[in-house]
């Protein structure tokens, strides 16, 4: 009895000593009804789940669109709250593993093809089927491909927030001043030819990828039918790697290739901080930036003044081979969500809702849904109606079905291909060496998951 | 101020009253009363933010991190036993686990002894106390105050860039330079470097209030029997600072070899891994690859080598610290 007598009154002297701090009494009666109410909302909303929250990464431009939407939501459910969390690419990660290792993982959860496969595997995203079955979530007007983008192993797990493309961006205002054309679909000789008119032009270089190679040797190697990534192991010999690396040793010696060292300097992955449209010379600028489709809005208002930005497919040994659709991002819910049903429900409207639509401006790739994206159209801007009308008319007509989502390991795989790179552009590996440990490395790490 | 006598008044009257309520309780009351006023029970209350976040945030974390380093374990599902494979795997299977060991032994060798040196020049330069000395303590404490910042870690990218401040003055100064510092192999660690050595005030401070302990009446013992500055330096400052020098080189050896937010935001580790500190590579481990049991395992090995490099500077303190008296 005297030790709990005791440890009441520590509590009671705790709160007494920060009330005293305060310097007033009103400020402590004031406050205890406060708190009392808020405990008992959270509580109820505990009950029936009317609290929600949505987890995404992004730009500024998107968190103020989501969080309009959601709040739109909100309004037209009275009794739902939802919140919106937002953060980096690379924060929003380590986040999100923190809280699902927490059983916190947020209702509404953003989700990338690049991490599907290890949280579905890890039973941490809600299996959407059965509200596809019973009509909760309406995907009638998403085209089969595009769902089987957030399929695994027979489960529909993500539902995809907008439709890009891998879109090779350029500074057409510089090429059209020197009477240079871009088509769509380069190979590499004649992006490589681009590459060298271009320098010997302009002064001018080119940036392939560096430090983010990840995506373009996927790309690059689907023409050669080579996957990744397979069953514990990579794809292809270590001599199909080859020609990728040799770009790189090519663009060096003719001197094209952007010096590495430029981007020590700058954010690897920023489309603000691009070579392409940040830096003080041609000699540590390029006229390329290899980007997705819907990414033409933030460079375009990246580029400085009065350069148009042009867009044209990546390059590759076979570009109508290479070329595939793709979910800029998925919509997920969390497995831990209180309220699944509801959460559900905002996706849907996330998805299918012109009002949320409205708001929302395809800023994450063109709508999935067919009917959304059609009314979506004429409100766009120009550079809008032109990322719908590339993946219309240049991508839809020459693109094959995206490789699988990547294994656990991906991530340090991409690591090692991004220090082999870095050795290769300074001149420490030839291309052949260069194959030779990547794929060995490669094959030691997917070996061990 | 008693805190327990304050509070002990009505307020705890009326509360005691209420929960117990009858005459019986007054002992009880009385020894209660007893019981709070305890010096004893004071220290404890006050203690107890400390000591429920060193248990909430130090220890258990410490002791499941342990855990952790014997596991597989990758966040998002539940650790694996795998005994010492992590360490295992560390020493006989990771080059670029000895590549930040060599790189953070180099930064740490490198910077701290810079530190001190530069701490101890600008100790004595500001050891005469005049009208704006204080104002020159300040300013030269400050690099500390924000040195570890992202703030200033971006600042230093930017200066170092290419067509960054640095180059524009060696540009200035006739020298025609574009030279990529942070690109460099050779030059990128040397911008950390300087960017430790800059965070000099901390060291310095300490510096500052030992210089002023030791007896002026040394001095001028030591002018009379005509010493000059130099050999007053070497053989009265140097010597009475040894144990001060000792208690710096450690702190900051820790330091040292626990540097993160530098290489963080400014290289990332490159280029070619010349930049890349064991903090930040156990960090890329644990969030980026989701190895968080390697991880953990790489935190515990880092342990060990601070303790073992704190205990040969401890086990060289008998020959180069002075401890007697002055």
């Amino acid at each position: 009895m005297k030790k709990r007598m005791a440890l009441l009154m520590t509590g009671v002297l705790a709160v007494a000593s920060l009330a005293g701090c305060g310097g007033s009494k009103t400020s402590a009666t004031t406050a205890a009804p406060e708190t009392t109410k808020e405990t008992q909302t959270t509580a109820a909303a505990k009950q029936d789940g009317g609290k929600l929250t949505m987890s995404w990464w992004g730009n500024q431009v998107r968190n103020e669109r989501t969080q309009a939407a959601l709040d739109l939501y909100a309004e037209k459910n009275p009794g739902i709250t939802i919140e919106g969390q937002f953060s980096e690419w690379s924060d929003y990660w380590n986040k999100l593993a923190t809280s699902a290792a927490g059983q916190s993982i947020p209702d509404i959860v953003q989700m990338d093809y690049m991490y599907i496969d290890q949280y579905v595997k890890n039973d941490l995203l809600v299996d959407l089927k059965p509200y596809i079955d019973d009509k909760t979530l309406d995907v009638s007007n998403i085209t089969e491909n595009t769902m089987a983008t957030g399929t695994v192993e027979g489960g529909v797990y993500a539902i995809c927030a907008g439709i890009n493309s891998p879109a090779m961006m350029y500074n057409k205002t510089l090429l059209d001043q020197n009477g240079i054309t871009v088509k769509d679909y380069l190979t590499i000789d004649e992006f490589e030819e681009l590459c060298r008119q271009i320098y010997k032009k302009t002064g001018y270089k080119t940036s392939i990828v560096y430090g983010t190679a990840q995506t373009y040797l996927d790309y690059f190697m689907r023409a050669y039918d080579v996957v990744l990534f397979g069953d514990k192991k990579m794809g292809g010999t270590k001599e199909s790697y080859i020609p990728f690396f040799e770009m790189y040793t090519r663009g060096l010696k003719e001197g094209w290739l952007i010096d590495p060292g430029v981007f020590a300097e700058i954010s690897v992955g920023s489309v603000e901080q691009d070579p392409m449209v940040y830096g003080s010379s041609p000699d540590t600028m390029s006229w390329c930036a290899f980007a997705n489709s819907n990414q033409l809005t933030a460079i375009q208002k990246a580029a400085p003044e009065g350069v148009t930005v042009g867009m044209t497919t990546w390059p590759s040994p076979d570009p109508k081979k290479s070329g595939y659709l793709k979910s800029s991002q998925f919509f997920s819910i969390g497995a831990h969500t209180k309220n699944a049903e509801e959460a559900v429900k905002v996706l849907n409207f996330l998805v299918n809702s012109s009002d949320a639509n409205n708001i929302l401006l395809g800023e994450r790739g063109v709508p999935a849904s067919s009917k959304i994206a059609e009314e979506l159209s004429p409100k766009m801007d120009p550079i809008n109606q032109e990322i719908i009308r590339y993946i219309n008319e240049v991508i839809t007509p020459n693109s094959s079905p995206i490789n699988p989502p990547q294994p656990d390991g991906a991530s340090e795989v991409f690591n090692l291909l991004n220090q082999v790179q870095e050795q290769l552009c300074y001149g420490a590996y030839d291309a052949a060496t260069a194959a030779e440990e990547f794929y060995n490395g490669a094959n030691k790490i997917m070996s061990q998951k | 101020m008693n805190w327990g006598r304050v509070g002990s008044a009505p307020f705890f009257e009326i509360f005691s009253l209420r929960t117990e309520g009858t005459y019986l309780n007054h002992r009880k009351r009385e020894s209660f009363r007893q019981f709070m006023n305890k010096e004893s029970t004071a220290g404890f209350v006050f203690s107890l933010p400390f000591t429920i976040g060193f248990f909430v945030f130090m220890v258990v974390p410490m002791g499941l991190s342990l855990f952790y380093s014997f596991c597989d374990y990758n966040i998002l599902a539940p650790p694996v036993f795998v005994g010492a494979k992590n360490y295992i795997k560390m020493f006989t299977d990771d080059v670029i686990f000895l590549k930040t060991i060599g790189v953070t032994f180099y930064f740490a060798l490198v910077s701290v002894p810079l530190r001190l040196v530069f701490a101890l020049m600008v100790a004595l330069i500001l050891y005469k106390t005049t009208r704006i000395t204080g104002f020159y303590r300040a300013a030269y404490y400050l690099p500390s105050i924000i040195g570890g910042s992202v703030a200033v870690a971006i600042l230093w990218k930017r200066m170092f860039a290419t067509d960054g401040v640095v180059n524009q003055l060696l540009r200035l100064s006739g020298v025609n330079s574009s030279f990529p510092w942070l690109g460099n192999v050779n030059t990128a660690i040397w911008t950390l470097i300087i960017l430790a050595v800059w965070q000099f005030g901390s060291s310095m401070l300490i510096f500052l209030s030992s210089l002023k302990q030791i007896p002026v009446t040394l001095y001028e013992a030591a002018r009379v029997d005509g010493a000059g500055k130099v050999s007053q330096f070497f053989r009265i400052t140097l010597p009475l600072l040894t144990p001060t020098i000792f208690f710096n080189l450690v702190m900051q050896m820790i330091n040292g070899f626990l540097a993160f937010t530098q290489c963080f935001i400014i290289t990332q580790g490159k280029p070619l891994n010349s930049t890349l500190f064991y903090t930040v590579y156990m960090y890329q481990q644990s969030f980026e690859f989701y190895n968080t049991g390697y991880g953990a395992a790489l935190a515990w090995v880092m342990l060990a080598i601070i303790g073992f490099i704190t205990m040969i500077l401890f086990a060289t303190k008998r020959f180069w610290v002075y401890t007697g008296g002055v």
